[in-house]
């Protein structure tokens, strides 16, 4: 890895779109470096459109006919002569021919080499080249499965229960737990045809079903020179159908001991496939254990809690390491305090957390000390059906959890998003019950939150007549719209007078009385 | 003017609104009177409100004068909100025969799947397709239930938000 080409990175193309294309661009603004947006039809007033330097059209409505035109992407980036391309997450960012394809135009890709996502990308291949580099790994076969009379013998060998996974998997899908040898058969079926459908793969593998399960990741960071550091944890156990809904950094149950065994651990699994960038190896935590899981090789949603207890800018070193210089100076680095994310999502906890679409026709933020938001919305912006239902992310920052969690709670008390459901509520719920309050809380503690709402103890900071309030609230905005409509009729008699003028100055009359 | 009040909790409220000079309110409830004070800040759906000198941050969404969700401090209530009239109206309307339901899709997408035909009959709740949108597999269910007296779509076909999807008569009572 001697002699790494040094290409200063002066104009970069974000392959992506909200959120995330709104955060890289903030990291070039700091660096100095000038950003080129893409869009498809819809985005054309998004907020990432319209903070870039320069604007490309892709055209399209679906990720399939915009974002994920990796030869019209490509073309742009030549035409617009960037010289680098960041993807993002999501869309084309473990996509490895499209890093090939951009690295042979002569423009630095910001992401890791395509060897190591090929490598990484697929389960059956990062458990080998796992347990070669010595990472720990959930017992299971290495080889894939392709029937259920195999399925049931490799079963018996790992001990039930089991759980069943498809070698090209993602999002879910294809993945059974089976608890004994009479359901092996049905659930192989199912999910393997499941897989089939969808990735086109029905390979299926194995392994150990973990009890209550902690999903912790570690954020590592490598550079083209050879060197790989890691930031430490994030406890992200609370996700429901592999989607997670809130983040913490450190993880509450991980000391400094366990903390060194994983960052090792992690960055063990990074040098084995000669690792750049940044990137994630997420691990099962269980009684005092952990296993590797698997890596995403790129930036990832809840990468914020990470930068803000670590006082670093992930996104700038990867823009770094992409220009071919070195992290040395990352090295020693310790974590200060305590960050909490919350993932504002458009979707109705109320209704199987189901996306949730409109118009986002109120939006009032929080703000004060602690908080940083990482979002791509703005008053008046239609949520669609298109693209990942992700608006905003909450993360609040303290010395300690405690005054991290009570920040948050500030977050999620002074926030309004109307137009759309969010999972604001749910969250707020979250973080006043014991579960989450004293640290004691699994993989599966979202979901049974979310089915047993209202039995759970719930340390809530609001006033006991609240629902009284609202009620009496409903009534005075009943009696006040009431007024303005019969305002608004007596107006229409040929009057010059303006109900809205006048409705404004009455209400300045309440104000001052 | 007075107002019947029922919040999703199920707890009901009647009260009394009088409207001072000035703006302010005065709220009768459960025989207490309380001062109040209540504004549109922005036009766009937020408030402030001062009841007894307590200060809340609202925001509400409106889906009709009656039909309001009104949220503070992140706690979010939906209340359905009736004059005297409405509550008199509501309540000679009530006693009318069940309505028949028609099943909509709540968003755009594709119906991969439609399990019901005609004469089936339904629970409250009972799943009639999966609508396949933002990714995500959805299930589409009734609201009260009844027995289908119309498909109006197929698998595989694609639908908009609101389409009508599934007609139901009303449940037989016996």
């Amino acid at each position: 890895m001697s002699n790494v080409p040094q290409t200063p990175i002066k104009r970069l193309l974000i392959a992506n779109r909200g959120e995330i294309a709104v955060r890289i661009q903030r990291s070039c603004r700091d660096l100095g470096i000038e950003t080129i947006a893409v869009y498809s039809e819809p985005d054309r007033h998004a907020l990432h459109v319209r903070f870039a330097n320069e604007a490309y059209a892709l055209g399209g409505k679906t990720p399939a006919e915009s974002y994920l035109r990796a030869d019209r992407i490509l073309e742009i980036a030549k035409e617009a002569k960037a010289d680098a391309i960041h993807p993002g997450f999501g869309f084309l960012a473990e996509n490895g021919d499209f890093a090939e394809a951009v690295e042979a135009a002569g423009i630095r890709f910001v992401g890791p080499s395509p060897h190591a996502m090929a490598v990484m990308g697929d389960k059956l291949s990062a458990r080998t080249a796992m347990i070669a580099a010595g990472v720990p790994v959930v017992p299971g076969n290495t080889e894939a499965v392709t029937d259920a009379v195999e399925a049931a013998k490799e079963a018996e060998l790992i001990g039930y229960p089991v759980m069943l996974k498809a070698s090209a998997g993602g999002g879910g899908k294809g993945i059974r737990v089976v608890h004994n040898p009479s359901e092996i058969e049905a659930a192989f079926l199912t999910a393997s045809g499941e897989a089939l459908n969808a990735f086109g793969d029905g390979r299926m593998y194995l392994e150990k079903f973990l009890v209550a399960p902690r999903h912790i990741e570690i954020q590592v960071l490598g550079d083209k020179h050879g060197t790989v550091l890691h930031f430490g944890e994030r406890e992200c156990s609370l996700q429901r159908r592999h989607q997670k809904l809130i983040e913490e950094a450190p993880s509450p149950i991980i000391d400094e001991e366990t903390r060194m065994q994983m960052g090792n651990a992690a960055v063990a699994a990074a040098k084995a496939v000669d690792y750049f960038s940044a990137g994630t190896v997420e691990f099962l935590w269980s009684k005092g254990e952990f296993f590797f899981l698997e890596m995403n090789t790129r930036i990832q949603v809840e990468h914020g809690i990470t930068e803000e207890v670590y006082g670093l800018d992930l996104i700038a070193q990867m823009i770094r390491v992409a220009a071919g210089e070195k992290i040395d100076d990352c090295t020693g680095l310790v974590p200060r305090g305590h960050a909490i994310e919350v993932r504002l999502n458009a979707e109705d906890p109320d209704n199987q957390f189901l996306p949730s679409l409109g118009v986002i026709g109120n939006l009032r933020w929080p703000g004060g000390p602690g908080v940083r938001i990482d979002s791509g919305v703005y008053r008046s912006m239609e949520v669609t059906p298109y693209y990942d239902s992700m608006l905003a992310k909450l993360i609040a920052y303290g010395r300690d959890r405690e005054q991290a969690r009570r920040r948050m709670l500030r977050v999620l008390q002074e926030l309004h998003v109307g137009g759309v459901k969010t999972s604001a509520g749910i969250a707020l719920q979250i973080l006043q019950s014991d579960g989450f309050i004293t640290g004691d809380y699994d993989t599966a503690y979202l979901e049974k939150f979310v089915a047993e709402r209202g039995k759970h103890e719930i340390q809530r900071e609001i006033p006991d007549d609240l629902e009284r309030i609202a009620a009496i609230v409903a009534a005075l905005h009943r009696q006040k719209t009431a007024a303005r409509r019969v305002m608004q009729s007596d107006n229409t008699g040929g009057t010059k007078t303006n109900p809205w003028v006048t409705a404004a100055r009455r209400e300045q009359h309440g104000r001052i009385s | 003017m007075k107002y019947f009040l029922r919040v999703d909790s199920g707890r009901e409220f009647e009260l009394d609104v009088e409207e001072r000079p000035g703006g302010q309110c005065i709220v009768k409830v459960d025989g207490e009177e309380i001062r109040a004070d209540f504004l549109d800040v922005d036009r766009l759906g937020q408030y402030t409100a001062i009841v007894d000198h307590r200060s809340f941050a609202v925001s509400i969404e409106e889906q009709d004068p009656q039909h309001l969700q009104v949220n503070i401090a992140g706690e979010s209530y939906t209340v359905v909100a009736m004059d005297e009239r409405e509550k008199a109206a509501g309540e000679v309307a009530g006693q009318g025969p069940p309505k028949a339901e028609i099943i909509k899709a709540s968003m755009p997408g594709v119906l991969i799947d439609v399990s019901v035909k005609v004469g089936d009959v339904l629970e409250a709740g009972a799943g009639v397709a999966i609508l396949e949108a933002m990714k995500m597999q959805n299930e589409v269910v009734c609201l009260h239930g009844g027995v289908v007296e119309e498909v109006l779509v197929k698998t595989g076909e694609s639908v908009d938000a609101n389409q009508p999807l599934v007609r139901l008569a009303p449940p037989q009572e016996d």
